[in-house]
């Protein structure tokens, strides 16, 4: 919830479809689909606000999200992670 | 999909070759110019801004560009992946080693149409066997992966056995592909010494068969006698058995290159495709490539292309194929008919049917 998460610089954001997106990463070719929600939460981690302050302004903005958006981005996040699509840069 | 995935630019119109089938030479539709390393550069970074994943280097001959590293430096920054098609002739140590070091290179595809100099030599002239190898050898020990091309045509189709067994046993291969002599550029030159003859197709679809039973499937193609002689097969089984329409056929619906990706040339023209020179979309670094993606008429309509119906083309009437049939490459169409809309009559499955059984 504190850490502060960073993109990795050299992963592209290709907006696909009906702000559908593929995260590219060229170095070995892996591509991560994204949706709407997805973008957004990849917009937002810049190195500033915290996965709990990004979870909150989600909340926030789409007011109708499902009771699970909460473990879904979690999820999401572990994914983007775990493949190296960003790195924790701070921890609150 | 709101911009394309893939480029194929002709990075130069030099070559070291004058392949008599060559595609890329004497298209009256193409000025033989060299951009700029600055004109690339230019164009690769508005590339990178839109979100292109790949381009695919191509010429003439890639390799013969002394900018080329410069020109990598900037694939590379501006996040994307590169691959490369060559005759080999011109790879070095260094070059392969740059190509290596930076991480993002797909493929070095190289040319190679025949198992010795006396058979690869007739179509691509002396010498460039010995480049072939060379450059495939020195790929290799950088370990860049190196899928190779051979290009049947009239006198190397009995070479097709020697040629598998040099690339997939004595080099160790895990594929090849094929495909064969096109009526483009410098083959309309030279077609009737070195296009396949009908006979000559019919035995290069047996050998090419019987090989891949051998080798596992090891060979592929993408068009060329492999390729019909599989989707004529499913055709002809189709047909047999009343089967019903296949997803693409009835339509001219063709590869669909045009979904994905476009095509540079050699002075900056954009295309939809390599194969289809003659439809200019506009230049590069004057018109936005987004916009022409996006926007342009002429790719709005080739894209429409995919609604015509077979059966309601003059050259299709009463065809009992039409339901398996997608129409072929655009390009190679137009070359023949001067008409985009309109099948390959070179792939055309009842036009072989006709001919074969004239033989
Ligand atoms: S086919 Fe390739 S290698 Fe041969 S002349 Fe054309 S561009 Fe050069
Ligand atoms: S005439 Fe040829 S191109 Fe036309 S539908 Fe039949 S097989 Fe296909």
């Amino acid at each position: 919830m504190n850490e502060i998460y960073t993109r990795n610089p050299v992963i592209v954001l290709r907006e696909e479809f009906d702000d559908w997106a593929v995260l590219y990463n060229p170095d070995n070719a892996e591509a991560v689909g994204a949706n709407p929600i997805g973008v957004d939460i990849w917009k937002r981690l810049d190195g500033s606000k915290s996965i709990g302050e990004i979870v909150g302004e989600i909340k926030q903005e789409y007011r109708n999200v499902s009771e699970s958006v909460e473990t879904e981005i979690f999820e999401f996040i572990e994914k983007l992670a775990k493949r190296g699509l960003i790195g924790i840069s701070s921890t609150l | 999909m709101r911009m394309p995935r893939e480029l194929d630019i002709e990075l130069t119109a030099k070559c070291n070759l004058r392949c008599k089938y060559c595609y890329f030479f004497e298209n009256e539709n193409l000025d033989y110019i060299d951009l700029t390393t600055q004109e690339w550069t230019r164009f690769f970074d508005e590339l990178g801004s839109i979100g292109v994943m790949k381009v695919t280097l191509a010429g003439g001959e890639p390799f013969f560009r002394n900018d080329l590293k410069e020109l990598i430096d900037s694939i590379v920054k501006n996040r994307m992946r590169f691959a490369f098609l060559s005759n080999g002739g011109l790879i070095t140590d260094d070059i392969a080693a740059y190509i290596k070091k930076t991480g993002r290179c797909d493929s070095v595809q190289i040319s190679l149409d025949g198992s010795c100099a006396e058979i690869h030599d007739v179509g691509r002239g002396k010498g460039s066997f010995a480049g072939a190898i060379r450059g495939l050898e020195i790929l290799k020990k950088y370990g860049i992966n190196t899928p190779v091309r051979y290009t049947i045509h009239h006198f190397n189709v009995d070479d097709l056995g020697n040629a598998a067994k040099l690339l997939l046993e004595d080099l160790g291969l895990k594929s090849f592909s094929t495909n064969s002599a096109g009526y483009l550029g410098n083959c309309r030159k030279n077609a009737d010494e070195i296009m396949l003859t009908h006979a000559d197709r019919i035995k290069a679809m047996n050998i090419l068969v019987d090989l891949n039973q051998k080798y596992n499937g090891r060979i592929t193609a993408a068009a060329g006698p492999l390729a019909e002689a599989k989707y004529f097969a499913k055709m002809q089984r189709a047909f047999d058995e009343n089967a019903p329409a296949f997803a693409k056929g009835g339509h001219l619906m063709a590869c669909g290159c045009y979904n994905n990706k476009l095509s540079i040339h050699c002075d900056g023209g954009i295309s939809p495709c390599t194969m289809l020179p003659n439809i200019n979309l506009g230049f590069i670094n004057k018109d936005k490539i987004i916009d022409i993606w996006q926007n342009s008429a002429e790719l709005n309509q080739l894209r429409q292309r995919e609604k015509i119906e077979l059966a309601g083309i003059e050259f299709c009437n009463n065809c009992d194929f039409t339901d398996y049939c997608t129409g072929n490459c655009p390009g190679l169409a137009y070359n023949l008919t001067q008409k985009v809309n309109h099948p390959s009559p070179d792939a055309c499955y009842r036009n072989f049917l006709q001919q074969s059984s004239a033989l």
